[in-house]
C-alpha cells in the first residue's frame, strides 16, 4: 500500500516536471537562438549557443530604434495603468458607496461594455481619432484604454467587502466622500488595486491591434509592433528576431517575478467570483 | 506638492514619453526642411544603393533632409493605405503602376510640376498621367526573365534556354534537371496573380473583358495557363509544404545551386551576382506568343504634404538624376525609366549575366498587369489565393478559376 | 492579455450589513451637492466609455451602412454590405476558421489545464515553482508567442521537425501547409494559455470542501468516480468561467494569426478579426469591415447569452 502511493507520487512528479520542462523549452530555445549568429541557415540546430555572441542584440539596438521602442512600451504601460487605477477606483466607489437614481442600470451598461471587444471598434475609433488629430500620437494610443469595465468590476467587488461601518465612523469624524474614498476605502483594497495594476500593465504591454493601427511612425512604435515588423525585415535572420523576443520578454518577466503572488492570486480570484 | 510613490511613478511614465518624443524635431518655415520618403523598392538588398542617391540629393540641397523609411514589400500596401487614411503618409512614397489609378482617383496624389519631362521614357511617364496632368514619376521599370544555372545544364548535357524556347522546351529541360534525391529542382515560378496574368498573355488569353469590370480568364487558354503555373509544384518545383512561396525561398534555392531555372525579376541580379557557379538569363519562354511581365514603380507626392515643392524636387532627383542612373545600372537594380538610350547601352557591357540583351529583348513583347477602377488589391489577392488552392491540390484548376471568376467579378464590378 | 473581457456572468449580491443599507437607502432630497459628488466619481470612467466604446459602437453601425474607403467621402448603401457579406463564401469561411480555432483550442487548454490542476492540487514538492513555470507563457505577449512558435515549428530547420527527424519522422510543413497551419496556431495558443486555465481550475479545486471528497472515498468510490461525480460538479463554476472567457477571446483571435500566418497560407487561417483588419486597411472597405464587426459582436453576444442561460442546467453554485 505505502509502496504504491510512493510509486505513484514519483511518477506524478516525473510527469509534471517533464511537462514543466517542455513548457519552459521555448524560452530556452529563444535565448539560445538569439546567441547563435547564422541560426536559421544551418539545417542542424544545436542545443547550445553556436558561437556565444551578442551580435544580434547589437544589430537590434544599432540598426533599429529599439531602445526608444522599449521606452514607448514602458511609458504607455505606466500611464495606462495609473489612469485605469483612477478611473476604475472612482467608478467602483460610486457603484459601491453612493446612492443615486439609475445606479443599477448604469452599472449594467458599464458591465455590458466588457462584451464589446476593441477589435470590433477599429474603424470608428480610427475615424474618431483622426478627426481629433490624434493618429500617430501617444495620446491616441492611450485614450481607448483609459476606462476598463473589468477593472471597475474587480474593484467594486473588493470595495463591497470593506465594512460600511468604517465609513460611518469616518463620517462621524466629519469626513466627506472624497476623504472616505482616499483614507478609508482605498487603503483597504490594496491587493485588488495591485491585481488591477498588474492586469492593466500586462494588457498595455502586450496590446497589438490598436497600437498597430494608430502608431504610424517607427519612433512611436511599441515592442509587439516592432517585433512583428522584424519578421518581415529579417525573414531568415532568426537570431535577430529571437533577440527582439528576448528583449520584449525580459521586462515583463522581471515584473512577473516581482509580482507573481498578485498575478496568480488575481487570476485565481477572477475565476472564483 | 507632496510626492507619493504613486505620483512619482506617474511622473516617470509621462517623463519617459516626453523624453522619447523630444528627439523628433521639425524645421522652420523657410529654414531647413525635412521631408519623409517611404519605400519598398530598396528592401532586400538595395538599401545602401538608395542611401547613396539620397546622400547625393542632400549634398546638392543642403536645406533639405530626407528621412527614409524602408518597408518589406509584403507590408507596404497595407501600411500605405493606412497612412493615407490616417493622413500620416510620407511626403514622398512609392506606388506601383497597378495602384496608381485608384490612388489618383481618391485624390491622395499631388499634381507634379515636372522641370524636364524629356528625360523620362515617354511611354512610361504617360502611364502616370491623368487627363494630361502628371501625378507620379516613374522610378524604374523591370522585367521578369528566366535565370538558369549553367553548371547544372552542362552536367546534364542540355542546351541552354534561348529566346525561341516555348513552354514545351522549358518543361522538358525542367524534368530532365530535377533530381529530388539530390535536392535539385528543375524550375521555379511563383504561383501568383503577377505570374498568372503574364502566362495568360503568353497563351493568348485576356484577364479582363472589354468592359473592364468582368474577368475573361475562365477560358480554355486561361485553364491551360493556370495548369502550366500550378502543376510544376511537386514535380519540377518544391511544394508549399517544402517552403515554396515563402519570401526569398526561390532566390535562396537558386544561389545555393539547387535550382536549374528561376523565373524572377532583374532586381535580383545583385543578389545572385556572387554565386560560385555559372549563370545567365534568357527571355521567358512563351506558348502561343512571347510576353514578359513589365513592372513599373513610381513615386508620388502626398496631396497633404506641407512641403510639396521640396518633395517634388526630391521625387525628380530620385527618378531622373545621373547618380540614380549610375547607381541603378552598376548595382544591377531595376532599370531607370529614362529616355537616354546611350546611358542604358552601358548596361549591356557590365557582365554577369552575360546575356543582358535579353532584358531589352523581353521588352519587345510585354504584358501589362490588368488594372481595375475598384478592388485592385482584392482582385490580386483572390487570384493568388485560388491559384494556390489549385496548387495545393485542394481544388481542381477548373474549380479554382470558376471560383476566382465569381469572387473577382463581385469585387471589381460597379 | 485579453482577460479584460470578463463577462458579467454572475454578479454576486453582497450580504448587506445595516450600515450598508443605511448608506444606500434611497432618500428623497440629497441635494445638488450629492449629485455633484456622484458626477465627480463617475465622470473619469464615463467619459472614456462613452467616447471610446459606446459612441464608436453606434458609429460602427452607421458606417456599416455605407461604402467608405477611408479616403473619399462615404456613400450611403443601406444594408448592401450585410447582403454582400452574407452572400460571400469568404464570410462563412472566416467564421468557420474561427470556430475551427475554438474547437481545437478550448478542449486542449481545458483538459490540459485540468490535468495539471489536479496534479498540482496534490502534495507535490516544489509546487509553487512548477506553477510559476507553467504560468510563465501567460505573461508573454501573443506576438512573442507567435514568433517563437514560428521558429520552433519552422518546417525546414526548426527544432521540432529536427527532433522528429531523429526519430525517423518526416515532420509536417506546419504553418506553411494549409492543413497544418491552424493546428500550429492552436498549439502555440494552448501553450500560452495552459497556465491561465490551470490557475483558475486550481483555485476552484482548492475551494472544494475536502470532506465531501473524503465522504465519497469512505463510500468506496474510486479516483475516477470521485472526479466525475464529486469534483467536476463542484468545479463547474470555474469550468463555466473558463469556457465563457475562452469563447469570447476565441472569437476575437487575431494577434497570433497575424504574426504567425497573416491568414495564410492560401487563406487557410483567415479569421474574422484578420478579415476586419484586411477589409479596412488593405482593401479600403471600411463599411464592409464595420458590418462584419457588427456580425461578430452579435455572434459573441448570442453565444454569451446562451452560455449564461444554459449555466443553470449544469453550473452548480454551492
Amino acid at each position: 500500500m505505502r509502496e504504491t502511493t510512493r510509486g505513484r507520487s514519483i511518477v506524478l512528479h516525473a510527469v509534471v516536471i517533464a511537462g514543466a520542462l517542455v513548457m519552459f523549452f521555448p524560452f530556452y530555445w529563444t535565448v539560445v537562438t538569439s546567441l547563435s549568429p547564422g541560426a536559421g541557415l544551418s539545417a542542424t540546430p544545436s542545443l547550445w549557443p553556436a558561437d556565444s555572441g551578442l551580435d544580434a542584440y547589437r544589430e537590434l539596438f544599432t540598426e533599429l530604434p529599439f531602445a526608444r521602442v522599449i521606452g514607448n512600451s514602458i511609458g504607455l504601460a505606466i500611464v495606462t495603468t495609473l489612469v485605469q487605477l483612477i478611473t476604475s477606483a472612482t467608478a467602483a466607489y460610486a457603484f459601491s458607496r453612493l446612492a443615486f437614481r439609475g445606479r443599477t442600470v448604469v452599472f449594467g451598461v458599464y458591465l455590458a461594455t466588457m462584451m464589446i471587444p476593441l477589435q470590433v471598434l477599429i474603424v470608428p475609433l480610427f475615424a474618431e481619432l483622426k478627426a481629433f488629430g490624434l493618429i500617430d500620437t501617444y495620446l491616441g494610443a492611450l485614450l481607448p484604454t483609459f476606462a476598463s469595465a473589468f477593472g471597475i468590476f474587480l474593484l467594486r467587488q473588493a470595495m463591497n467587502q470593506v465594512p460600511f461601518e468604517l465609513d460611518e465612523a469616518a463620517t462621524l469624524d466629519g469626513a466627506g466622500h472624497f476623504r472616505i474614498f482616499w483614507t478609508v476605502v482605498l487603503p483597504n483594497i490594496r491587493p485588488a488595486l495591485a491585481t488591477l495594476a498588474v492586469f492593466a500593465f500586462m494588457g498595455s504591454w502586450n496590446s497589438f491591434l490598436w497600437p498597430l493601427v494608430v502608431l504610424r511612425s517607427p519612433e512611436l512604435q511599441t515592442l509587439p509592433i516592432a517585433l512583428a515588423g522584424l519578421q518581415g525585415q529579417y525573414t531568415t535572420q532568426w537570431d535577430v528576431i529571437m533577440a527582439g523576443s528576448v528583449v520584449s520578454i525580459l521586462p515583463m518577466l522581471a515584473l512577473y517575478v516581482f509580482a507573481q503572488k498578485y498575478v496568480i492570486q488575481g487570476v485565481a480570484n477572477a475565476g472564483l467570483k | 506638492m507632496r510626492t507619493t510613490p504613486l505620483t512619482a511613478i506617474g511622473l516617470a511614465g509621462v517623463a519617459v514619453l516626453a523624453l522619447t518624443s523630444c528627439s523628433a524635431g521639425g524645421g522652420g518655415d523657410d529654414g531647413p526642411v525635412t521631408i519623409t520618403y517611404t519605400n519598398f523598392i530598396s528592401n532586400g538588398g538595395n538599401e545602401e544603393n538608395l542611401q547613396a542617391i539620397v546622400d547625393a540629393f542632400e549634398a546638392e540641397n543642403p536645406d533639405i533632409t530626407v528621412d527614409v523609411t524602408t518597408l518589406p514589400y509584403g507590408d507596404y500596401g497595407t501600411a500605405l493605405q493606412t497612412d493615407l487614411a490616417a493622413g500620416t503618409a510620407s511626403d514622398v512614397f512609392d506606388i506601383e503602376y497597378t495602384n496608381f489609378a485608384q490612388y489618383q482617383a481618391n485624390g491622395v496624389l499631388a499634381e507634379l510640376e515636372v522641370d524636364d519631362p524629356g528625360v523620362y521614357r515617354g511611354s512610361v511617364l504617360e502611364a502616370y498621367q491623368t487627363d494630361g496632368a502628371q501625378f507620379a514619376l516613374p522610378s524604374s521599370f523591370s522585367t521578369v526573365v528566366l535565370y538558369f544555372n549553367r553548371d547544372l545544364f552542362d552536367a546534364a548535357g542540355l542546351e541552354y534556354p534561348s529566346s525561341d524556347w516555348t513552354w514545351a522546351e522549358e518543361q522538358a529541360a525542367a524534368e530532365a534537371l530535377t533530381d529530388q534525391a539530390a535536392g535539385v529542382w528543375g524550375d521555379h515560378q511563383p504561383v501568383s496573380f503577377y505570374e498568372y496574368y503574364k502566362v495568360l498573355a503568353q497563351n493568348g488569353g485576356d484577364f479582363l473583358d472589354e468592359s473592364g469590370t468582368n474577368v475573361a480568364f475562365n477560358s480554355p487558354e486561361g485553364i491551360e495557363a493556370a495548369k502550366w503555373l500550378v502543376e510544376k509544384s511537386g514535380t519540377v518545383m518544391p511544394t508549399i509544404e517544402e517552403g515554396q512561396g515563402t519570401p526569398d525561398f526561390d532566390t535562396n534555392l537558386f544561389t545555393e545551386g539547387k535550382l536549374a531555372m528561376l523565373h524572377s525579376g532583374i532586381w535580383v541580379f545583385g543578389t545572385v551576382a556572387d554565386v560560385p557557379f555559372g549563370w545567365d538569363i534568357a527571355v521567358e519562354p512563351g506558348n502561343t506568343e512571347q510576353a514578359s511581365a513589365l513592372f513599373s514603380n513610381a513615386v508620388g507626392v502626398s496631396a497633404d504634404s506641407e512641403h510639396i515643392a521640396e518633395a517634388t524636387k526630391f521625387a525628380e532627383f530620385l527618378t531622373s538624376s545621373e547618380i540614380m542612373v549610375d547607381t541603378r545600372l552598376e548595382s544591377g537594380w531595376e532599370l531607370p525609366a529614362i529616355s537616354d538610350e546611350a546611358e542604358l547601352s552601358g548596361y549591356l557591357e557590365l557582365g554577369d549575366p552575360e546575356n543582358r540583351q535579353a532584358v531589352f529583348d523581353s521588352l519587345d513583347g510585354v504584358a501589362l498587369p490588368p488594372v481595375v477602377a475598384e478592388g485592385q488589391q482584392e482582385m490580386q489577392d483572390i487570384m493568388t489565393e485560388e491559384l494556390v488552392e489549385a496548387q495545393a491540390g485542394r481544388k481542381s484548376v477548373e474549380d479554382a478559376l470558376a471560383s476566382a471568376e465569381e469572387r473577382i467579378n463581385a469585387a471589381i464590378g460597379g | 492579455m485579453s482577460v479584460i473581457t470578463t463577462p458579467p456572468a454572475a454578479i454576486p449580491i453582497v450580504a448587506e450589513s445595516p450600515a450598508t443599507r443605511r448608506a444606500l437607502r434611497p432618500r428623497r432630497r440629497r441635494g445638488i451637492r450629492h449629485t455633484l459628488v456622484v458626477v465627480a466619481f463617475l465622470l473619469p470612467s464615463a467619459l472614456p466609455l462613452v467616447f471610446f466604446v459606446l459612441g464608436p459602437m453606434v458609429a460602427a453601425a452607421v458606417i456599416s451602412l455605407t461604402e467608405w474607403n477611408l479616403l473619399a467621402p462615404a456613400e450611403w448603401v443601406g444594408l448592401d454590405n450585410y447582403a454582400n457579406l452574407l452572400g460571400d463564401p469568404a464570410t462563412w469561411a472566416v467564421f468557420a476558421h474561427t470556430l475551427y480555432y475554438i474547437a481545437g483550442y478550448l478542449p486542449l487548454v481545458y483538459f490540459g489545464g485540468l490535468a495539471l490542476a489536479l496534479a498540482l492540487n496534490t502534495a507535490l514538492k516544489g509546487r509553487s515553482l512548477l506553477r510559476g513555470v507553467y504560468f510563465l507563457p501567460v505573461v508573454t505577449s501573443w506576438i512573442v508567442v507567435a514568433i517563437v512558435w514560428r521558429w520552433l515549428l519552422n518546417p525546414s530547420n526548426g527544432i521540432v521537425n529536427a527532433t522528429l527527424a531523429t526519430f525517423g519522422i518526416d515532420g509536417p510543413g506546419w504553418w506553411t501547409d494549409p492543413a497544418w497551419a491552424m493546428p500550429s496556431i492552436i498549439l502555440a495558443s494552448a501553450w500560452k494559455d495552459l497556465g491561465f486555465v490551470m490557475v483558475i481550475l486550481l483555485a476552484g479545486l482548492q475551494a472544494i470542501d475536502p470532506e465531501l471528497v473524503d465522504a465519497a472515498k469512505v463510500d468506496g468510490a474510486g479516483w475516477w468516480r470521485r472526479l466525475v461525480s464529486v469534483v467536476m460538479p463542484l468545479l463547474s463554476p470555474s469550468t463555466f468561467f473558463v469556457v465563457v472567457i475562452s469563447l469570447i477571446n476565441g472569437f476575437q483571435v487575431f494577434d497570433q494569426v497575424y504574426a504567425m500566418t497573416g491568414g495564410g497560407p492560401g487563406g487557410a487561417t483567415q479569421v474574422v478579426v484578420q478579415q476586419v483588419y484586411d477589409l479596412t486597411f488593405r482593401y479600403g472597405s471600411a463599411g464592409e469591415a464595420s458590418a462584419l464587426s457588427w456580425l461578430l459582436f452579435l455572434v459573441i453576444l448570442a453565444v454569451t447569452v446562451m452560455q449564461v442561460r444554459g449555466q443553470r442546467k449544469w453550473v452548480n453554485y454551492a
